[in-house]
């Protein structure tokens, strides 16, 4: 069979074809009990999903959908800047803390640039483990629920 | 009424007043693309929302000598995509569509609605084992009633490469069906 006749099944059981293709497609339907099962096949499928359609959401979560979305590009910019501000402040701690360490000329070069990755990246990993958790929580549906 | 585009290029100047109308004219619409393509509520809503806020944060990107929508629904089964591959990735199986996320809405007696059920829980079952491109093309001709030039013009291919996606889709979709009825 014309396998660009039998991708026309779809469109004749939509009611989606030209009137050309619908002839076409009805005669070679005549002839062929495979593709007149296959249509049988299609036909049932579409009954099966015109019995079901998507939920809904209730009418008050729609008409609070707007203030919903406004807190959380409110609050994507808060944790940036939260974000920035603990890394510098930290940082900015962590110099200081170690500032003997730095101005000793007898300390390695290569040491206190170890010193000062390894502090980053504790800082770096806190500040995202700290979001991620605070980030969890926000999100967790069953947090009321006791076990 | 604003165009789109026009609310568009109000929302890259960054008014977020233009974003809420955009929000009001396609939030259900966003919400049930991605239910369509994630099979659950929860996740749905989130990536609805989250696709608007793309919007906000690319408004930049967007040519307004094209159609809105399209590029809106490139954003949410882009969403939709990678919420399945990260959720697919976490259970390494498949992803079911949770019972709440369906709507029986024919009549009739309780025997025949018992079967019509059953019917829906392999349809279910066997919707999420689609590829998402199939997902995609059954959902939104059967579940958003679109018409092939719609779909075409939403997914900004030739109408003739809808049908034949169907058609294949839905080849797959019955022999799932078959399967999982034994």
């Amino acid at each position: 069979m014309d396998k660009d006749l039998r991708k026309l099944l779809a469109g004749y059981v939509d009611g989606e074809l030209t009137d050309d293709e619908r002839e076409a497609f009805e005669k070679e339907l005549q002839s062929s009990a495979e593709l007149r099962a296959e249509l049988e096949e299609f036909r049932k499928l579409k009954e099966v999903t015109g019995m079901v359609q998507y939920a809904d959401l209730p009418d008050e979560v729609w008409e609070s959908y707007w203030q919903s979305l406004y807190r959380k590009l409110e609050r994507g910019i808060g944790w940036i800047l939260l974000s920035i501000g603990t890394i510098l402040l930290l940082g900015f701690g962590l110099y200081h803390g170690l500032h003997d360490l730095y101005i000793a000329p007898e300390v390695s070069i290569w040491v206190k640039i170890g010193v000062t990755a390894l502090g980053g990246g504790v800082i770096f990993l806190l500040v995202s483990f700290v979001r991620e958790r605070l980030f969890a929580y926000r999100r967790d549906r069953y947090r009321e629920v006791t076990k | 009424m604003c165009t789109d585009a026009a609310l568009v290029m109000d929302i890259k100047a960054g008014n977020k007043k233009a974003l809420g109308k955009l929000v009001e004219r396609y939030k259900k619409l966003a919400f049930r693309m991605a239910l369509g393509l994630v099979g659950n509520k929860d996740d749905a809503y989130d990536i609805s929302q989250e696709a608007f806020m793309r919007v906000y944060r690319s408004a930049k990107t967007y040519d307004e000598a094209q159609p809105f929508l399209p590029w809106f629904y490139t954003i949410v089964a882009n969403l939709c995509r990678t919420w399945l591959q990260r959720r697919t990735k976490q259970e390494s199986r498949m992803v079911g569509i949770e019972d709440a996320s369906f709507l029986l809405v024919t009549e009739g007696t309780p025997e025949s609605k018992l079967i019509a059920r059953e019917t829906i829980a392999r349809l279910r079952e066997a919707l999420m084992q689609l590829p998402f491109a199939d997902r995609e093309i059954i959902t939104l001709q059967h579940f958003r009633g679109m018409t092939y030039d719609e779909i075409a013009a939403l997914l900004n291919v030739p109408r003739g490469t809808v049908m034949s996606r169907l058609y294949y889709a839905r080849r797959k979709l019955a022999t799932l069906m078959r399967q999982s009825d034994g």
